[in-house]
């Protein structure tokens, strides 16, 4: 494994730094430790309001708060930040501010049930800009949602499509969380026989909306925001370098006054389904430990596998705790 | 001292890296010397009559002049000045994926023999990867067997997809079962699917969407078992595999899936032993990520020339954690196995 990149993990002099060591390094797990209370940040609920909308996969048709719950308990995660389990039914939809309310009190409901075990991403109208500005106001003011929830794409709308501007400023006021979701964009459907979407177009369709709102200039613009992207960032660490030569071009770099890198590295990225070293051990060639934050993407997979990845990517107990729940308290303070 | 990332492009940064394992560092003062002899396995040409014909599909925004005024001299210049002794020269997006078949087999015909014209005008200096007529089976076949039996060539160039149709797709089988007859290498470039070439303003195809084809091509030939039916053929990737090892756990995983077929051999077997060509990911991020799936052996020199050039690629690559044998390996070692007849060049 490469050494951590002085440049790209910036705190790289200290203390701070990430350490990713090279494997013989690694330490096997002990049996005794304390709870690691995880806050898992990608963690989807069935609320049955999104659920009447069209068929589930089985497991999906099953979920119940207790079958989270004992997830959460078996592997030490103490808060999981919910979001539905997936968004593409809703997007359009003629009911879609309804169901969106629905689904937001479901989720809040399901905070005050289980006290500090859940917290929610608000679940928004996306494309129908006033209904989610309606839903931001209440989903905030009345439910005290933890951040909201949105798809890394809208048909061909991406994140910083101008149309979405004002749910961007309303929530860059509100100095908001938004957790982007991938999804596979209709386009890119049922290429390859037997690979579903998920295997390569999420990834790539988070790269895009990164793209999407870095050249935009919406990052940069709306400093306030917190983004966190899923998967370590969908694909977009590894191809850093188009994004770097792209930033140069004279209409993206007036729209970048401290350069690409620094949108980049102040993101939020959840490790789920990336709690490997392929993956891991690029995005700390970019960003610091402390960007990084546990997700498990319940119930596709389990907070055991994904804990049980992250052990083998060679960070120290210190990297590990912080990804495991300091950084997530840092943006959820209410879950101290 | 803060050592240099190939995305900070700071010019004269250098390898001296502090965190960087500290056995390396005597070897690398000494690899410094060895700045010359590699091969470059992406490397792009141009004829006037393939410019003509493809002139506006070959446009897009941002990127060099340099193609319209491209000649086999602009290359070695560039070669010289980035320390390449020879270039196996391909074509890059649409290849000859454009206009009716007949201008198709025409143009597959006349790049390959400029190219072998290219190759035997500066001895040593320049290989090719054949252009094929695909997706028509009988001239591609034609094609495969002038561009080895007669002119030489080092291996086919193919695209990443056809009109979204990927390698692994069944219209292609008897074009691979040739290359796997004649244990061919096969380079494949990536191009993007269609309906993703204007997906956003200001963002072109290249950036995004021809990594992520790549990776759906790699997907297609393995999950097919394409790719396990072909052992002989050595396939090379473009760009560190596209995205593929960032997202290799998605690979390893859909394979034991309950319900998807069993693969005759497993999925890191197939992945390991296909090569990866370094061109605009020649730093620390990419690679460090391909260097957990596969060894230094399997990563080859190329610069996807005329947009990037080899002096870029080679300083991209000394900033990496490479010792001076895996670089060596990387530079030129790697290639000359798969491309003995320039071994001595």
């Amino acid at each position: 494994m490469f050494a951590p990149c002085p440049c790209f993990a910036a705190a790289s002099r200290g203390r701070t730094a990430a350490r990713i060591a090279p494997r013989p390094a690694k330490r096997p797990a002990k049996a005794s430790k304390p709870s690691p209370q995880r806050i898992d940040v990608h963690h989807h609920i069935v609320p049955p309001a999104y659920k009447a909308l069209g068929p589930a996969r089985d497991f999906v048709a099953t979920w119940t708060p207790e079958m989270a719950l004992e997830d959460m308990d078996k592997a030490g995660t103490a808060t999981a930040i919910t979001c539905i389990y997936a968004g593409s039914a809703l997007a359009g939809h003629p009911e879609a501010r309804r169901v969106a309310r629905e689904c937001n009190d479901y989720a809040a409901q399901l905070g005050r049930d289980y006290p500090g075990r859940f917290g929610m991403f608000a679940t928004l109208p996306f494309p129908d800009v006033e209904g989610c500005l309606a839903e931001i106001e209440y989903a905030f003011d009345v439910l005290e949602a933890d951040g909201v929830y949105t798809q890394t794409s809208y048909g061909r709308q991406y994140l910083g499509d101008p149309a979405f501007a004002p749910v961007w400023e309303e929530l860059n006021r509100r100095k908001s969380i938004v957790f982007a979701h991938p999804h596979t964009p209709e386009v890119c459907e049922d290429l390859i026989p037997g690979v579903p979407g998920p295997i390569i177009e999420y990834g790539t369709d988070t790269t895009r909306a990164i793209a999407s709102l870095v050249f935009s200039g919406t990052a940069s613009r709306l400093p306030d925001l917190r983004f966190i992207f899923c998967h370590a960032g969908g694909t977009m660490p590894f191809i850093i370098e188009r994004f770097t030569r792209l930033a140069k071009r004279k209409d993206h770099a007036e729209k970048l006054p401290k350069g690409v890198l620094h949108e980049l590295k102040r993101f939020y990225y959840e490790c789920a389904q990336a709690a490997h070293p392929g993956a891991m051990s690029s995005l700390l060639q970019l960003v610091k430990v402390s960007q990084i934050l546990f997700g498990t993407d319940f119930p596709y997979r389990t907070a055991g596998d994904i804990a049980g990845g992250l052990a083998k990517c060679g960070f120290d107990d210190k990297a590990l705790q912080a990804i495991h729940r300091g950084n997530a308290l840092r943006l959820f303070p209410r879950f101290r | 001292v803060i050592a240099g990332c190939p995305c900070c492009l700071s010019p004269r940064a250098t390898a001296r890296a502090p965190l960087a394992r500290s056995r390396k560092a005597p070897a690398r003062r000494k690899a410094r010397g060895n700045d010359s002899g590699r091969i470059d396995v992406h490397h792009h040409f141009l004829t006037p009559d393939y410019l003509a014909a493809a002139g506006p599909l070959y446009d897009s925004p941002g990127t060099n002049s340099l193609r319209s005024q491209w000649t086999p001299q602009v290359s070695l210049d560039s070669m010289d000045e980035g320390g390449v002794r020879t270039s196996i020269v391909s074509l890059s997006s649409p290849g000859v994926w454009f206009g009716e078949p007949a201008l198709r087999r025409r143009l597959a015909r006349e790049c390959n023999e400029y190219a072998a014209r290219m190759a035997a005008d500066h001895p040593g200096r320049f290989g090719f990867f054949a252009a094929l007529p695909l997706p028509d089976i009988d001239a591609s076949l034609a094609e495969i067997e002038y561009s080895f039996d007669t002119l030489h060539s080092d291996g086919v160039g193919l695209l990443t997809n056809l009109d979204g149709r990927y390698l692994g797709d069944p219209v292609f089988r008897p074009v691979l079962d040739e290359l796997e007859r004649r244990k061919a290498v096969v380079y494949t470039h990536p191009t993007p699917l269609e309906a993703t070439r204007n997906l956003q303003p200001g963002i072109p195809a290249s950036a995004i969407e021809f990594g992520t084809d790549t990776t759906r091509t790699i997907a297609s030939l393995v999950f097919t078992g394409t790719a396990a039916r072909t052992p002989n053929v050595r396939y090379i990737f473009s760009h560190a595999g596209g995205t593929l090892p960032f997202l290799v756990e998605r690979f390893t995983r859909l394979a034991r899936r309950p319900g998807v077929p069993p693969l005759p051999r497993p999925v890191l077997f197939e992945l390991r032993r296909f090569y990866y060509e370094v061109a605009q990911a020649a730093n620390r991020v990419a690679l460090a990520s391909l260097a957990e799936l596969v060894p230094a052996s399997r990563m080859l020199f190329g610069t996807d020339f005329p947009y990037r050039t080899a002096r870029e690629m080679a300083d991209g690559l000394k900033k990496c954690d490479f010792t001076p044998t895996e670089r060596s390996a990387i530079d030129r070692g790697n290639a000359a196995k798969l491309f003995p007849r320039f071994k001595g060049a």
